[in-house]
């Protein structure tokens, strides 16, 4: 997006002269939506951001929270929306990239990968292609760099056809005693290690905020080639510079380039620093203009004490890596810039850094009145055709095509492993009985029907499945997809997405501690794609040996559900597939049932009282029952009757609503009034609704009727139908 | 009606980067001292055969199945013809 | 105490996951990661070449490492009677440095493939396997885009004969591999690959249900056979 007559006017005031073309590309990268959020900075401040466990909050590359003391675990997520859509291979592959770079800046060892991945629906061509060419690029990228990618969230919805939304997330591990903090004195030098510089990727950040031409291949600078081998030289590289202590601090080139970073650094240490761009080692004959923007991958800036350039040099040499020292800091505030001697940029880093924030109109567009329609006398369908529907609805289906492409289990860490837990759950150390677990959520069709609940309802089932295997959530980092902040209808779904995050984050306690914004999420005719919320989630485990998967283990075990169930159809998964409906209220966000009810689950797992757990999300009770048996390949016979549901009069309301808050969990066999007293100490609503049976089938006993699907036949689908569909 | 072959090679674009063939320069030949090689672009090539009346013909429908297909990516990719010939094996 | 080296080209990822297998059983023998380049031939008691991939896996999976110095410094080392253990990307380096026969192609799928396999170990022999039984079935899960084995039968047969087969059970073939060959010994066992992760399937935890942790024998062996002999 180039700058408008009023930007420039204010670069004048700022240099008090003409810029020179060098100043004005660095302020187009360095005030891009992008890079600057400018957009969204305001609202942004809306999010709580602290806790006792919160050691660097957001405004670094990446923050660090506590898990265990003197452990720290650092969440980071990205967006890579755009460059996925033009070239779905290296858009999603540099995605990972960059998410991983920005988690060595702290020192933090990068322990795992997420995806979090929107598409079009599996069967139409173009979407298969992007499908197909982002899952390569992840699992080419992910597994050569070495860094498991164990959980995630898909999503199809024909909005995401042309326009992918492509979110990936990486979770770094430090000692505290490790993480660099960071200090930049005057006199320390700028160093820039990896890939050297092209013309690729230039302006990168300032094509990632505007939305999607019609005509692709223009944008052929912002495409980048991805190169895993390097990115692997620079985790090895990294990690044995920071070991041996002989960095001061650490920045990834990523959006906006050289002159994002070295700004960026600049005004957090009030200095300023004097670069000779003649020095950077380049891939092919650059002008200054393009060296101070180019955003060529897999590369970073190292800021070194003079003094340990010697050995830092001698490492770089041990791996090979390319590098160059490009300059050093002082105290002048200024960005001075020279090429072959010449001065090319002159600039005062802290304007640069920090454009003003503005101020965008936002207005509800009349669409957003789906989500306030009532759903009203839905004709009768059979339940086990409802039931199979859904199973092979693609946002249901196992996803096991994606995630056997990923290696999954290098690191040796992966406990709870893709496709058996509503969230991975990952050792911290080889002989550690400690972990972490990790998921990553959203729903587009709650946030595109009411923003502000849909993406408080992606924190609570963030949070709901960190609780259902057992850990205790710590933190969450967000990004918010939206369309054009400069169209007042599009704005206010961002705008209702942030305070929904905000509040419900207030309300379960747990921090946000870093996002990621990312607009002009629009195709080439300006309908925005659903505007979506996606929220990564971090949590502790005291035993890895304890945490829980979702397959039902043994016959003859009782099971229960936790929550309440009301008639909450509207936006569901089952009005979408079955009826062809988009519409209605979606299920309310309810905090403190999340609460008491999560308590109440860590409380079964303390008392060993429980095999296994899963959160009831899209498709409901129904589902989420049929998903344990399949998994387990165990039958399960409930009785409806027995669920506690609140003004429901139709099966289909008990079987399929998306109600907030509520788990199932197979009890150990003679635990069962052990749990129910529990729950009545604790005043949770906790009914057992029936029994895992030898029988391999599905079996819901309602007033008169009797839902019965074959085990078999439900596992076909639920294994193969993403598949089949994807052609 | 006749048979052709129609050998058609994929590259990255001219100005794009090619690590693999990066990597292959200079991890493997330049090590091993064939120094005189400059540079090394890799691809993937596909032979496609095809019935048509002519290798015109042949040609200009194999170009648009792989463009509609998206056997290559416009944006990132080249195709390149590398031959062309009736296939008298048959 | 003997020790292990554990190489370390560029690429190569599975490195400290074979250090820590070894810490992970107890064992007390002194495994360490090197860099390939400072491969010392001297130093070591026996050789790992871990899963990753070495050089982007460009060209082929293993093909450049294949043709490093370093490569040229394990050949000898073999010669000298060190045992050596290609796990993965090891294996294909071992295959392509004409340390072992036959060849790994892409996945029959077309796909890179991670998940959990049965296999059984048949004729065990060699310092790797010295505690293995043969018939023993070894649970272990594989990751790779490169992994099917392919040989002509005069050489299978040959194999058959004189040399230990870890074999992918009926319906765990994950990728197409010819006679479900998911790893070989050279004749007298010394070098050792297979395509599954022994390192990734030591002590109860990173199991799934249902699958038994196949990987430590192979840690146990060798330390069982450097210190006792085999």
């Amino acid at each position: 997006m180039p700058l408008t007559p009023e930007e420039i006017q204010e670069i004048r005031e700022i240099l008090k002269r003409e810029p020179t073309l060098e100043e004005l590309a660095m302020f187009e990268a360095q005030w891009s939506e992008h890079c600057s959020y400018k957009s969204s900075k305001r609202l942004l401040k809306l999010l709580p951001t602290t806790s006792k466990r919160v050691v660097i909050g957001p405004g670094r590359d990446a923050p660090a929270v506590e898990a265990f003391p003197g452990i720290l675990v650092v969440p980071k997520i990205e967006s890579h929306n755009h460059p996925s859509a033009v070239d779905p291979y290296n858009g999603a592959a540099t995605g990972i990239g960059g998410v991983v770079r920005d988690i060595l800046t702290l020192g933090a060892k990068p322990i795992a990968l997420l995806d979090l991945l929107y598409f079009g629906e599996p069967g139409e061509p173009h979407s298969s292609w992007i499908i197909r060419g982002v899952v390569k690029g992840i699992s080419d990228y992910g597994n050569r760099i070495g860094i498991p990618t164990v959980a995630g969230d898909v999503w199809f919805d024909k909005s995401f056809t042309k326009q992918p939304l492509v979110n990936v997330g990486c979770i770094g591990l430090a000692r505290s005693s490790e993480l660099l903090e960071g200090v930049v004195k005057p006199g320390d030098l700028v160093v820039i290690i990896g890939n050297p510089t092209g013309r690729d990727g230039l302006l990168g950040s300032s094509f990632a905020s505007k939305p999607l031409a019609e005509d692709t291949d223009s944008d052929i600078g912002a495409v980048q080639i991805a190169d895993p081998l390097t990115e692997k030289l620079l985790i090895d590289v990294i990690g044995e510079l920071v070991k041996s202590k002989l960095v001061n601090y650490i920045k990834d080139l990523g959006g906006g380039g050289l002159t994002t970073a070295i700004s960026e650094v600049a005004t957090e240490f009030n200095l300023g620093v004097e670069l000779e761009l003649d020095k950077l080692h380049l891939r092919l004959d650059l002008t200054p203009l393009e060296i101070l923007v180019s955003e060529s991958q897999e590369r970073m800036m190292l800021i070194i004490d003079p003094r340990n350039l010697g050995e830092v040099e001698k490492i770089l040499a041990k791996y090979e890596l390319p590098y160059s020292v490009i300059g050093a800091f002082n105290t002048t505030g200024r960005i001075t810039a020279r090429f072959k001697g010449r001065v090319v940029a002159d600039v005062p880093a802290r304007e640069l850094a920090k454009p003003r924030s503005m101020r965008r109109p936002s207005k509800p567009p009349l669409e957003a009145l789906r989500g306030l329609t009532p759903i009203n006398d839905l004709p009768r369908v059979d339940p086990v055709d409802a039931l199979l529907k859904l199973i092979s609805s693609p946002n249901v289906a196992s996803k096991k095509w994606i995630y056997e492409q990923y290696d999954h289990e290098v690191g040796a860490r992966t406990v709870i492993k893709p496709g058996f837990g509503d969230a991975a759950v990952l050792k911290i150390d080889a002989t550690d009985p400690r972990g972490i677990a990790v998921k990553g959520d959203a729903n587009p069709r709650y946030t595109s029907l009411d923003p502000f609940n849909g993406a408080a309802n992606s924190v609570a089932e963030c949070y709901r499945n960190i609780i259902a295997v057992g850990a205790q959530p710590i933190a969450i980092v967000d990004e918010l997809n939206a369309g054009n902040p400069e169209k007042p209808e599009h704005y206010w779904y961002f705008e209702m997405m942030l305070k929904g995050i905000a509040w419900m984050a207030d309300e379960l306690g747990i921090p946000v501690v870093g996002g990621k914004v990312s607009f002009y999420n629009e195709d080439h005719m300006g309908r925005q794609v659903k505007p979506t919320t996606t929220i990564i989630g971090v949590g502790v485990v005291e035993d890895v040996s304890k945490a829980l998967t979702m397959e039902f283990k043994h016959y003859g075990s009782p099971v229960m559900v936790i929550g309440v169930t009301y008639t909450e159809i509207g936006g569901s998964e089952y009005l979408y597939r079955v009826f062809g409906l988009e519409t209605g209220e979606i299920p309310r966000p309810r905090p403190s049932s999340e609460i008491r009810n999560a308590k109440y689950l860590i409380e079964l797992v303390k008392r060993d009282l429980i095999l296994s757990a899963h959160d009831i999300s899209i498709g409901g009770l129904g589902v989420a029952l049929a998903e344990m048996s399949v998994l387990g390949g165990i039958g399960v016979e409930v009785d409806l009757n027995s669920v506690l549901c609140r003004g429901c009069e139709r099966e289909d309301e008990i079987l399929f609503s998306e109600t907030q808050a509520r788990y199932i969990v197979e009890l150990k066999p003679d635990k069962a009034q052990i749990a129910l007293k529990l729950a009545e100490k604790m005043d949770i609503d906790a009914r057992i609704i029936g029994y895992t049976i030898k029988e391999p089938v599905v079996r819901f006993r309602a007033h008169q009727s009797l839902i019965e699907v074959p085990l078999d036949k439900l596992s076909q689908l639920y294994y193969n139908a993403f598949e089949e569909q994807l052609g | 009606m006749p048979l052709f072959k129609v050998g058609v090679v994929v590259t990255y674009k001219r100005e794009l980067r090619d690590p693999e063939g990066e990597t292959i320069r200079r991890d493997l030949l330049l090590k091993t001292g064939y120094d005189r090689v400059a540079s090394v672009r890799t691809g993937k090539y596909f032979e496609f055969y095809v019935n048509t009346n002519s290798p015109e013909e042949a040609l200009s429908y194999i170009k648009e199945m792989c463009s509609k297909l998206r056997i290559f990516n416009p944006i990132v990719h080249v195709l390149e013809v590398v031959n062309i010939a009736e296939d008298s094996s048959n | 105490m003997p020790r292990i080296a554990v190489i370390k080209f560029p690429g190569t990822n599975c490195d400290e996951d074979v250090v820590n297998a070894f810490k992970r059983i107890g064992s007390s023998v002194e495994a360490k990661v090197v860099w390939y380049k400072e491969f010392n031939e001297k130093d070591w008691d026996a050789i790992i070449i871990p899963g990753g991939f070495s050089y982007g896996d460009w060209l082929r999976a293993g093909a450049i490492a294949a043709r490093t110095h370093t490569m040229e410094k394990i050949r000898r080392s073999v010669e000298k009677g060190i045992p050596v253990l290609g796990i993965c990307n090891g294996f294909q380096i071992l295959v392509e440095a004409g340390l072992l026969p036959g060849a790994l192609l892409p996945n029959e799928h077309g796909k890179f493939v991670c998940r959990w396999t049965r296999t059984v170990i048949e004729n065990p022999k060699g310092p790797w396997l010295t505690l293995a039984s043969s018939g023993e079935e070894l649970d272990m899960p594989v990751a790779h885009g490169e992994g099917r084995f392919y040989i002509d039968y005069e050489s299978y047969s040959l194999l058959e004969k004189e040399s230990s087969i870890l074999r992918y059970m009926k319906g765990y073939n994950p990728n197409g591999s010819i006679y479900d060959v998911a790893g070989i010994t050279s004749r007298d066992g010394l070098v050792f690959g297979l395509m599954p992760h022994p390192e990734r399937a030591v002590g109860r935890e990173l199991v799934p249900r249902g699958f038994n942790p196949g990987g430590e024998v192979v840690f146990r062996s060798i330390e069982f056979s450097l210190k006792k002999g085999w």
